[in-house]
């Protein structure tokens, strides 16, 4: 292609399948174009809920689609004001640091389907690194709370630190239910054990109940948008941010939202299992796995426009009591199931 | 004593709960209700009580400063015109759009419209004179309908009608309680003829008394309009409007 050998080395390495799962779907160009379309499926979804319109006003025609696009300006060009009491370094570090444990889990998505694993990193720990990596998430954010020096920050800080405690425990439950239930830790054996449509939510609900609940609290959404409450706390942790800086706070909830959905695509609902498209081949797979996250992530998303608030002591409640006693039956079911089949 | 506690639901009764809510949403997503008008480009519909911009009508103001006097904010300003009488002007930057003036407006020049949408450059120019009053502003228009709110029971929709509202109000001026004006206290009155110089309907009357021989005033009942002018200008604050 026009002579130059540097452009052909460039197209094989997009194409080299890890690379391309890891880059571009449903890895990180993907994930960005989620977190630029999926604040305005919300806002007018649950705009619509409410009898509200949502936006609108920024490009009426294609009913303000590219609101976010507009927002994102706003946050670049704006000042970001560091207070002199914060410190300083911190404050600026985490929100960059965090997206490590945010992005790494993608490492380990499986999202091809049973017989054709599409997956950057294939490991026999997989599950376990991904679930270390998800809870090494709200580290940084007891640290950017504490960085913020306020007490707001400390106050959300403090309440994400029990919350942390009590939706970690049942979430990581849940998903040892499923890797007993699959016998494998796997990301590859663990696609390939829902072959033939028996998926992980058919074979265990309660785990994907328990999944769920523990990843609506994990990602901070309404009913358990307890830490950042912008009513009480107004936005918790992230108080002090601003401009660009809270830019990067305000999309990390998504990340981390997208990271638990594709996980639950992974584990629950068959990863990339879905009728092939013609004449795409493997990347159909590709487009399933997405379009299933996507609906995952439309139904985190929209239990906002649903649910009021809890309060700190009945989310607390909620993770200490009933999810851990559902995480507890669902690996016994595991157990039962497993040795049924 | 009696103890309140939130109560209690079982967990069948939860689940229904939880299933009725997101039904709802569900519902609402596909095929939702809407309350939204889309100002400028179409408006709602008020109701001909609307507390909007004030107009003024010169024909009927009686210059009696009612509408000064009641104005809570100090909005209206009374200024002299040629004619050697006094009307109303009306500052904007410190009206509170009660209507109270509206209200106390004997003769009904004072008058509402649903114009709620006038903006101004400075606040000198919310200073609005008793000539620019008279004739309802400019304001731009770009609504092409208007909205109705319909309630029903328990669900609300919008009714959208094409062509634009009219918002100059056309509704009789109010007829007012009909007072008379009255004096309470006839020895103190020192006949300095005021009133009747005032009375534009021509309802003060003197007459010689012969046999005390002083002068004495009267009000015909029939031909006073209860403007209250006179009450206002008596030297000695004797005269009272009371209910006819
Ligand atoms: S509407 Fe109320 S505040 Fe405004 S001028 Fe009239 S009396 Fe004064
Ligand atoms: S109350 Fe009415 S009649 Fe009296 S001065 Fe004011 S506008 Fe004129």
């Amino acid at each position: 292609m026009l002579g130059l050998p540097v452009i052909n080395n460039l197209i094989a390495l997009l194409l080299w399948e890890s690379f391309f799962v890891l880059i571009i779907m449903p890895g990180f160009a993907v994930l960005g174009t989620l977190l630029l379309i999926l604040p305005w499926i919300e806002r007018k979804m649950v705009g619509r809920m409410q009898w509200r319109v949502g936006p609108r006003e920024i490009s009426p025609r294609t009913r303000g689609i590219i609101q976010l696009l507009a927002d994102s300006l706003r946050f670049l060009f704006q000042e970001v004001i560091i207070h002199k009491d914060a410190h300083k370094r911190y404050f600026l570090q985490f929100p960059f640091l965090y997206f490590i444990p945010v992005l790494l889990p993608l490492l380990f998505i499986n999202a091809g389907t049973a017989g054709s694993p599409l997956v950057p990193i294939v490991s026999d720990y997989g599950l376990q690194l991904m679930v270390a990596l998800i809870c090494l998430m709200p580290v940084f954010i007891l640290g950017l709370g504490w960085a913020s020096n306020n007490r707001f920050a400390f106050i959300g800080t403090v309440r994400e630190a029990f919350l942390y405690f009590a939706y970690e425990i049942p979430f990581i439950v849940a998903v040892f239910a499923m890797v007993v239930m699959y016998g494998t830790s796997n990301s590859v054996g663990v696609v390939d054990a829902q072959a033939g449509g028996l998926w992980g939510i058919i074979l265990n609900p309660i785990a994907a109940l328990t999944f769920f609940i523990a990843a609506l609290m994990a990602t901070a959404r309404l009913p358990f948008d307890i830490p950042e409450a912008d009513q009480e706390v107004s936005f918790g942790p992230f108080v002090e941010f601003s401009g660009i800086a809270f830019g990067l706070a305000y999309v990390m909830g998504y990340e981390k939202m997208y990271v638990l959905s594709a996980l639950m695509t992974m584990l629950f609902l068959g990863g990339g299992s879905g009728p092939m498209i013609p004449g795409l081949g493997e990347v159909s797979y590709l487009i399933w796995f997405v379009l299933k996250t996507l609906i995952v992530m439309i139904v985190v998303v929209n239990l906002r426009g649903v649910y009021p608030r809890y309060r700190l002591d009945q989310g607390m409640k909620i993770g200490w009591n009933a999810m851990l006693i559902l995480a507890l039956v669902a690996v016994a079911w595991s157990l039962v199931i497993g040795a049924i089949i | 004593m009696k103890k309140i506690a939130t109560p209690e639901y079982d967990i069948k009764e939860k689940l229904k709960c939880h299933a009725t809510a997101l039904a709802t949403a569900a519902k609402e997503v596909v095929a939702p209700l809407s309350v939204t008008t889309q100002y400028p480009r179409e408006r709602r519909k008020w109701p001909d009580c609307f507390r909007g911009y004030i107009l003024f009508d010169p024909e009927r103001c009686i210059s009696c400063f009612e509408c000064s006097f009641v104005c809570p904010a100090n909005a209206i300003w009374m200024k002299e015109a040629k004619s050697g009488r006094y009307y109303p002007t009306l500052d904007y930057g410190k009206c509170i759009f009660c209507h109270f003036c509206i209200d106390s407006c004997p003769g009904g020049a004072l008058k509402t419209t649903k114009i709620h949408d006038v903006s101004y450059t400075t606040m000198d120019e919310m200073f609005t004179d008793t000539e620019e009053m008279i004739a309802p502003p400019e304001i731009i228009r770009e609504d092409e309908g208007y909205v109705e709110y319909e309630i029903d029971r328990d669900d609300l929709t919008l009714k959208r009608t094409k062509g634009q509202d009219n918002l100059i109000v056309d509704v009789a001026p109010s007829q007012g309680v009909p007072m008379v004006s009255v004096c309470v206290d006839s020895g103190s009155c020192i006949a300095c003829k005021i009133c009747e110089k005032v009375c534009e309907s021509g309802a003060v009357s003197w007459a010689l008394d012969d046999v005390k021989d002083v002068i004495r005033m009267a009000i015909d009942s029939e031909t006073c309009t209860g403007c209250g002018l006179c009450v206002k200008e008596c030297s000695m604050q004797i005269l009272r409007l009371v209910r006819k």
